[in-house]
Formats: structure tokens, C-alpha cells, sequence
């Protein structure tokens, strides 16, 4: 009995002391001590609860690191950016997504939720600073972005043009709508186009993106007098795509599902399930409100996000790539709305 | 009222022997004291996503569902016998955990207040723990903290009174399974009553060297319901005369021990039965709005979700109870008191059932997380048994329906029959016996409707 008493007795310390040691043992002393280099462990909560945990994270260039999201609460989804290529996809609350990756270059990167997981969604986002071990101190600087910077130069304010946005309910000014009545369709832009006259500046790229479709619609008007202005309006949606492949790209349509669509809805008319819960009405990509419209302003609105708008800013997550196809992808939404 | 038993170790030698050995409950509370503590280690340290938690899927989807739908319906009060919680404090008191300590227990041999020698504090402990279950069953870490607070409470008391104080009169699961415990077929009882009469040393209530004397403060010799036998076999070791056994009985024979019938008691059976049908309101229900004032999600919301749970359970239900058990005692033309009490008591069959109706829902709809927690009981993408990604599947949708409105079907059946039994008490005439009894019946059908349609509609 003596001898049963004492296995007894050992046999409950064990489980009493001995279960919590081994399994936090394993998970924070053995587990790591075990992998090759870092593990860092990122609990996502939903942006009321708190958004990712932590939200930066330092590492060197050059490190190999394990980075593992935990759901907390509700479905999220992760992807890194911008220009990395990383999307987790969805995680299920107490899932867990793992990514091992090697960040070669100092920059900085940000991890962000995919999923419209509450209303914040867009709040929800994490940095990791990844620093030149040569001088670990100093933080990798943003870069500028050109872009914006020629907007500013040209005395541009993204945030005014063209004329602000209205608050919810219309008491604000209207968002400049040129009533216009024309729905061009981007289908109907070659045949447009055959045996019109079209000024040479059309053809540039670098023009398009730094004018509106209604200042080309001028041009075109000038050089081509007695043209109907449908057709003309036509021939500018034809235009203002013709740098594009036709058809937008999937993982373009994908990222403005993800990341525009909850404002702007999923065709651009305005009406997503969040439209009504911003600071100003999200903007809708349709003729009237884009033909005074510049590409170059989208992309900074994109990459730098619109003040007191609630709109976000992309450009941590997006590359100007990737920005540059989403502006196309608006103008295409706006040019394929009259059936 | 004699009904028929069968005496289970009068074949079973072998069973005897099991139930003689001081291996067993230590042994059993092992086992349970391995998974209790790994769901609180998982609970505050792991994934506070409930449904991939160890933690709570183990304690409130896979022990519940075995506690409700199969230990206390067929075997009574057997869980307390393996229970964790007790052990530490239980131990520490003998200062033994396997072996008979002929020392005196390890105690301050406090008095237990007389007024408190019932369950109305096992009656407040489970209020208490259903008003914030929006939270303790869904957060990991709150679960872990008052799973963690029980066996400390246990503790604390072992330290002040002899014996399972905690359990008898304080442990707010110890109530219900008293209550539903009733129910079962089994039963540890004397196999005659005049032995225990004429022995003199009552060993099972002193203790001898085989063993100690029941813990549960009970005398053996008169046990007449499951209620408060704790099934810890003590009693086994200790009585030198072979007199106590386990009986196979027909089910719910403890019910009809009228004698035994108290206000405390009835409550509980209001209470639980109350608490089945909220639960199902607020977990099983349509209504989102409901399970966010019950998760605390805004403090004025949750006031007027406990406001309205203690009106239902403790005001609303009883008093309609009450009044149709008026009316059956005036149909019986019983003038001698009411009989709301003996009534009370059909609602444990009704009761029970429910339970196992709403129990069986979320385990066949939420099984299947124990598959994925076994292998990562953290959430921290282990994958030990190599089932942690194993999806989510319900299990049988159909199949759970039918099971439901049987289980829902029979609980009616039965209370409606020991209606009729107690309206026709003294009387002869067994047509005016069920006229008499109508009234709660359409009370207890009533209830029946209303988990029918929260399980169906
Ligand atoms: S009464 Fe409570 S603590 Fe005691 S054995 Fe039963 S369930 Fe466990
Ligand atoms: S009556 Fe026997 S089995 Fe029941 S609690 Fe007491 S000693 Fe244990």
C-alpha cells in the first residue's frame, strides 16, 4: 500500500505540475529551440478587439523567419505586401496560417486583413520594419512616391479634386457630376475609333493618366467637328484602355473584391454593404463622376487613401504596379456600365 | 411502494471486487484530473477561439454532453465518483489518496450552518454560472478561471469541514445531478435495511480500516433516493456485513419517495428546467440579439438578459407551476396543502429530458471540434494525432431530430404518468385521477411545445 500510495502521489504531481510544464514547455522553450530560425506568433483579433497582435514586428535583412497568424475571433484572412506575393488566404477562427519567408531587402512591409471580418476591417493591418544589419537602428524611410509628388507639385490637393465628396444624407456639395448623358462603352471604342482623327497626345500614356476623359473628349471634338459625341465619348473609352489586355486581370478583380468592393460595391456603383457606414458616401466609378476624373489622382487616392473619407491607404500593401492596375480596372467598371 | 430490483453483484463477483479496491476512484480521478487540468492549462494559455480551444470544447461540449446524455440518465450520480474537483481537497484532508489514513482528517472540523444543509446554494451557484455562460462557455480563459475556481473553492472548505462539504451542498453541478440522478436505473443501496439496523458499530458511517466513513454524510442504511450518494464506494470497504450492493431499478423510482420531497429541491428542478429552455433560446434560438446581451457584449443588455433569466426561471415558471398544480388540487378535491411540491417533481423527468434534447443538438452539430482539439488542444497548430485539420461536420442532421422528439416525447410521458399517480393519490377512481392531473400536464406539454419548436421550428 506504501508503494502505491507513493506512485499515486507522484503520478497526480506529474499531472498537476509536470502536464503545464511539458506542453508550455514544448510550445516556448523546445519547439523554437527546435526551428531554424525565428518563429513569431501573430494573433489576429478583429480591429474593435484589438487587430493583430503584435502590430510590428523588426527583423534583418536576410532572416528567415516563420510567421504564424492565430484567428481569434472571427474568419480573417492574411496577405503581406506590397510587391511580396503573399496571401494566406482565409483563416478560420483558431486557425492558424504559417508563411516562411526570407526578407532580403530592409523596407517596410505590412501584414493586412483580407477579409471584411467587422467594420473595421480596414484598420486591420501590422508592419513589419525589416532593417539593413549594417545599421540596425535606423528604420528603413518610406520611399516617396513620385506620383503623388508631381500631384503636389502641380498644386493638385487629391482631397479636393475635383470638389471634395458629399457626406452621407446630400447635404454637402455634390461631387462635381458633369451630367453629361453619354455612357461610353469601352466595347464600342474601336469601331469609334475607325476613321476619326485622333490628336497624337492621345496616344500617350503618360497623358491619359495625367488628364481627365472629358479634356480628350475636347480634343477629339475639336479635330473631329461633326462627329456625334457618343461615338466621340466611345472612342475616349476606347482610349483610355487601350494600354490594357481587354479583359482585366483575375488577381486584380480579385484585390479590389477584397480590399474596394465593401465601399464601392462589386460593379463600382457606390453601393457596397459598408457604403453606408463612412464618413462620406464612397465614390462611384460611372461616367458622371469620372469623366472629370484623372487617372493620376486615383492612384494617389489609392496609394495615399482620402482624407477624413474613411477611404484607406493602400499604398503599404500595394505596389504602384498593382495600383496602376486597379485604377484601369475603375476605368474599365466605369466604361462597361451601359449594357 | 416496492418495485422490482435486480441485484447486480449477486452474479458479478468480479464487480465487487472492483468496487471493493481503493484503486478505484483514485485511479478514475486521475484520468478526469488529466483532461480537467489540461483544459484549464489550454484555457488560459490557448487559442481564445472556444470552438478550437481544448478547454471548452472538452468541458462544455464532449463532458457535458457525457455527463447529461449518458453518466447521470443511466448511472446517476457515477461522474462524482471520478470527479477532479473534490480530489485535491479530499486528499490533502486524509493526507492519503490511495490508501486508509487511520489519522484524524486534516481539518478544522468547522460546523456546516444547519440552514445551509440543502441545495439552495448549489440552487444560487448554478444561477450564478448560467447568467454569465454566454461567456464562460464560449471564452477559454473565463471557462479555465472558474474551472480552476471550483476545486480551489473545494479546497478552501476541506480545510475548514470534514468530509465533501463542497460537493453536498455547495458544487452547483453536485446539484442537478442529485436531482437528476433520480432518474437512473442504478442504485447503491442496503440489501437489508435490518442488518444495517441491528449493526451496531455502523462502520460504513465511522469508518474502519478498510475504509472511511462516507464522505457524503450519509447513512447508508436509509438511503432511499441517488441524491446525495456520492458513489464513492466507501461504504463498499467498509461494511463488514456485505449489505450494500447496486441495484438495477426501473427508471425515476426515486421520484415517488414522496417523503423525501422539498421545497429546495423542486427549485432546482424549476431552475434547470428554466435554464434548458433559455439556453436553448439563447444558443440554439434565432435570435442573435439574444446571445449578444447573453455574451455581455454591453452591460445594460446583459442586466436585463440575468433580469429576465431569474423573473422566468424563479418567478415565471414556478408561479404558473404553482397555479396549475393549484388546480389539479382542486380538481382532486385535495384539501389537506398543496401538493406543488410532489408536483414539482414531474419536472424532472421533463427536465432531464430537455437537457439531453438540447445537449444532443450541440454535440452532434459541434462533435466534431473535439476531433481537431485532441490533436491541437492549444490551437497552436500542433497536430499531435494527426487529426487537426480534420473539418467541421455535424453529425446525422436528421437523425438528431427524431432523436430529440423522442427523447422530448418520452420525458412528456413520463411526467405526465406520475402526474396522474400523484393526483390519484388515495384515490381509486383512476379516470377523475387523470382529470385531476390535466392541469399540470398542460403545463408539462406546454414546456414540451415550446423545446419542440425551438429544437424544430
Ligand atoms: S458534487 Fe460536484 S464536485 Fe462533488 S463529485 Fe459531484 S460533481 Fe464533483
Ligand atoms: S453511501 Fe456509500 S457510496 Fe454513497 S457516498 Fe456514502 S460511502 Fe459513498
Amino acid at each position: 500500500m506504501r508503494r502505491l500510495e507513493g506512485i499515486a502521489i507522484a503520478l497526480v504531481l506529474s499531472v498537476l505540475v509536470g502536464l503545464p510544464v511539458a506542453t508550455l514547455g514544448y510550445q516556448y522553450v523546445v519547439r523554437p529551440a527546435q526551428s531554424e530560425h525565428r518563429v513569431i506568433d501573430i494573433i489576429a483579433y478583429a480591429p474593435e478587439a484589438g487587430g493583430f497582435q503584435p502590430t510590428v514586428i523588426r527583423l534583418t535583412a536576410g532572416e528567415t523567419v516563420t510567421l504564424r497568424f492565430h484567428a481569434a475571433d472571427v474568419v480573417h484572412g492574411v496577405a503581406i505586401g506590397p510587391g511580396l506575393g503573399i496571401d494566406l488566404g482565409h483563416i478560420d477562427p483558431g486557425e492558424v496560417r504559417e508563411i516562411t519567408y526570407t526578407f532580403d531587402q530592409p523596407g517596410l512591409f505590412t501584414y493586412y486583413c483580407t477579409t471584411w471580418c467587422s467594420k473595421d476591417h480596414w484598420r486591420m493591418r501590422g508592419v513589419i520594419e525589416v532593417v539593413d544589419p549594417a545599421s540596425p537602428d535606423s528604420l528603413p524611410l518610406p520611399e516617396r512616391d513620385p506620383i503623388i509628388d508631381a500631384l503636389a507639385a502641380e498644386g493638385i490637393d487629391i482631397d479636393t479634386y475635383p470638389d471634395g465628396g458629399p457626406t452621407h444624407g446630400g447635404a454637402h456639395p455634390a461631387r462635381v457630376r458633369v451630367s453629361t448623358g453619354l455612357t461610353p462603352h469601352v466595347a464600342r471604342g474601336e469601331t469609334a475609333l475607325t476613321g476619326l482623327t485622333v490628336p497624337d497626345i492621345l496616344a500617350s500614356l503618360e497623358w491619359r493618366r495625367a488628364h481627365t476623359p472629358l479634356e480628350a473628349l475636347e480634343l477629339l471634338a475639336q479635330e473631329n467637328a461633326d462627329a456625334d459625341r457618343a461615338r466621340l465619348a466611345d472612342a475616349v473609352a476606347g482610349l483610355w484602355l487601350s494600354h490594357t489586355p481587354g479583359q482585366p486581370a483575375a488577381g486584380t478583380v480579385a484585390s479590389y473584391n477584397a480590399n474596394c468592393a465593401a465601399c464601392h460595391g462589386q460593379t463600382g456603383a457606390g453601393d457596397g454593404p459598408a457604403a453606408g457606414q463612412t464618413a462620406e458616401e464612397p465614390a462611384a466609378f460611372r461616367p458622371d463622376s469620372m469623366l472629370p476624373m484623372r487617372s493620376d489622382v486615383l492612384y494617389a487616392k489609392i496609394q495615399r487613401g482620402g482624407m477624413g473619407t474613411d477611404m484607406p491607404n493602400f499604398g503599404t500593401l500595394f505596389t504602384p504596379e498593382e495600383t496602376w492596375a486597379l485604377v484601369d480596372y475603375l476605368w474599365w467598371l466605369t466604361f462597361t456600365d451601359d449594357p | 411502494m416496492t418495485v422490482a430490483r435486480y441485484d447486480l453483484l449477486r452474479r458479478a463477483l468480479w464487480l465487487g471486487r472492483v468496487l471493493r479496491s481503493r484503486l478505484l476512484q483514485p485511479a478514475l480521478m486521475l484520468v478526469t484530473l488529466v483532461v480537467f487540468t489540461l483544459a484549464i492549462v489550454t484555457g488560459l494559455f490557448g487559442t481564445p477561439a472556444g470552438s478550437r480551444n481544448f478547454g471548452i470544447v472538452f468541458v462544455w461540449i464532449v463532458w457535458w454532453a457525457l455527463l447529461i446524455v449518458v453518466l447521470v440518465p443511466l448511472f446517476g450520480r457515477v461522474w462524482c465518483m471520478m470527479c477532479p474537483i473534490p480530489a485535491p481537497g479530499e486528499w490533502l484532508q486524509r493526507r492519503a489518496i490511495v490508501r486508509r489514513n487511520p489519522g484524524r482528517p486534516r481539518t478544522l472540523r468547522k460546523r456546516w450552518p444547519r440552514r445551509l444543509k440543502n441545495m439552495w446554494l448549489q440552487n444560487i451557484g448554478f444561477l450564478g454560472v448560467a447568467l454569465f455562460s454566454g461567456v464562460i462557455l464560449t471564452r477559454p480563459s473565463v471557462s479555465a478561471v472558474v474551472l480552476l475556481a471550483f476545486p480551489l473553492i473545494a479546497l478552501g472548505l476541506s480545510l475548514l469541514y470534514e468530509n465533501r462539504v463542497f460537493c453536498r451542498y455547495v458544487c452547483p453541478v453536485g446539484g442537478f445531478i442529485g436531482l437528476y440522478a433520480m432518474m437512473a436505473p442504478l442504485e447503491l443501496r442496503t440489501r437489508d435495511c435490518s442488518t444495517c439496523r441491528l449493526h451496531r458499530t455502523k462502520d460504513c458511517v465511522a469508518g474502519n480500516a478498510q475504509g472511511y466513513g462516507c464522505p457524503w454524510m450519509v447513512y447508508p442504511g436509509n438511503l432511499d433516493r441517488n441524491t446525495y450518494c456520492g458513489m464513492c464506494m466507501e461504504c463498499f470497504k467498509t461494511c463488514p456485513k456485505d449489505n450494500i450492493t447496486l441495484n438495477l431499478r426501473p427508471f425515476g423510482a426515486d421520484l415517488f419517495v414522496s417523503k423525501s420531497h422539498r421545497l429546495d429541491e423542486a427549485y432546482k428542478a424549476f431552475i434547470m428546467l428554466g435554464c434548458a429552455l433559455l439556453y436553448s433560446a439563447v444558443f440554439l434560438g434565432p435570435w442573435g440579439w439574444l446571445k449578444s446581451w447573453a455574451s455581455l457584449e454591453s452591460l445594460p443588455n446583459w442586466l436585463l438578459y440575468a433580469a429576465g433569466l431569474l423573473a422566468i426561471v424563479l418567478a415565471l415558471i414556478p408561479g404558473l407551476f404553482r397555479l396549475c398544480a393549484a388546480l389539479s388540487d382542486r380538481l382532486a378535491g385535495h384539501r389537506a396543502g398543496s401538493r406543488f411540491v410532489t408536483y414539482a417533481y414531474t419536472l424532472v423527468p421533463l427536465g432531464l429530458a430537455a437537457w439531453i434534447a438540447f445537449s444532443l443538438g450541440f454535440v452532434f452539430v459541434n462533435g466534431s471540434y473535439a476531433l481537431s482539439v485532441i490533436s491541437d488542444p492549444f490551437g497552436w497548430g500542433w497536430n499531435l494525432f494527426g487529426t487537426a485539420h480534420m473539418p467541421w461536420t455535424p453529425f446525422a442532421p436528421q437523425l438528431l431530430s427524431f432523436l430529440q422528439v423522442g427523447v422530448l416525447t418520452g420525458g412528456l410521458l413520463f411526467a405526465a404518468s406520475m402526474t396522474v399517480r400523484f393526483a390519484g393519490d388515495g384515490m381509486v377512481d383512476a379516470r377523475r385521477a387523470l382529470v385531476a392531473g390535466l392541469p399540470v400536464i398542460a403545463f408539462q406539454l406546454v414546456m414540451t411545445l415550446a423545446f419542440l419548436w425551438l429544437y424544430l421550428g
